[in-house]
């Protein structure tokens, strides 16, 4: 075998791989907008962070015994007073970060970081 | 969301902190009443009657800013929107128990300014279910307020 196919065939098997790779990072990186929930349960919002594209919808879900609200700083969105398994929705249309918190218990707060 | 505790600023325009801090006094203060007040009638003891009746006195005067900051927090922090739940029950057991701290100091109030009349002895069991009152009240409270969790 020359060195010539070896070169070829070495090479070859590289770019296969990094196409290959290259394939699949976007799937596994690509978020599309969707729904996507945050948990409220034990006075913290789970995740604190939430990183979403353009057009998510996300759900907020009291798990929790006692009442709770989710409420943007920048009053953005803002939901009632969701009792235990009552939830409250938004899209986020607009990249930015949005950070929230609940008015009962402020020391409660959270993030959606839209991209 | 850090905040200095010790800054004004914070100190007066913390949502609804004041409601959690002054809630503690009047709520002290009555329960040492009704306490002091028992004894005074065990033990005849017109000291603690006098004790009790200032006690119930600082009670009464603490209810006013108590329920306006809770009032104040259900509009600012939550607008004014209906309530339901643990948070309905915990304004409305909160109104009633203090409309009957100053029921309970009116009469001992009327007992003072009338010396010739003794105060009735009825009066030891609506504070009886006062301090029951209260204390739901504030285990509402507390449990709202996130006592037995991380908030």
């Amino acid at each position: 075998m020359s060195t010539a196919v070896l070169f070829a065939m070495t090479f070859g098997v590289a770019f296969a791989g990094m196409f290959a790779g290259a394939g699949s990072l976007p799937a596994a990186a690509q978020q599309t907008p969707g729904t996507t929930e945050v948990k409220i349960d034990n006075f913290s919002f789970g995740p604190a962070e939430l990183k979403i594209p353009v057009g998510t919808t996300v759900t907020w879900t009291n798990r929790d015994d006692i009442p709770h609200t989710a409420v943007s700083t920048d009053k953005m969105f803002k939901s009632k007073v969701l009792d235990t398994d009552e939830k409250f929705s938004f899209t986020f249309s607009k990249p930015g970060t949005y950070e929230y918190f609940c008015s009962i218990h402020p020391t409660m707060t959270g993030k959606v970081v839209v991209q | 969301m850090s905040v200095n505790p010790f800054d004004l600023k914070t100190v007066v325009l913390a949502k609804h902190a004041q409601h959690v801090v002054l809630i503690h006094f009047p709520i002290a203060l009555f329960m040492v009443a009704v306490a002091f007040d028992f004894l005074a009638q065990w033990g005849k003891s017109r000291s603690l009657a006098a004790a009790a009746y200032f006690n119930l006195l600082l009670a009464a005067c603490f209810t006013v800013p108590v329920v306006a900051t809770g009032l104040a927090a259900w509009q600012f922090a939550l607008e004014g929107q209906k309530l339901k739940g643990i948070l309905l029950m915990h304004l409305v057991l909160g109104c009633v128990s203090a409309v009957v701290i100053w029921v309970v100091f009116l009469i001992h109030l009327r007992a003072r300014r009338h010396p010739e009349n003794s105060l009735p002895t009825y009066r030891l069991s609506l504070e009886a279910i006062a301090v029951l009152l209260v204390g739901v009240t504030a285990h509402l409270g507390g449990f709202l307020s996130g006592v037995n969790g991380p908030g």
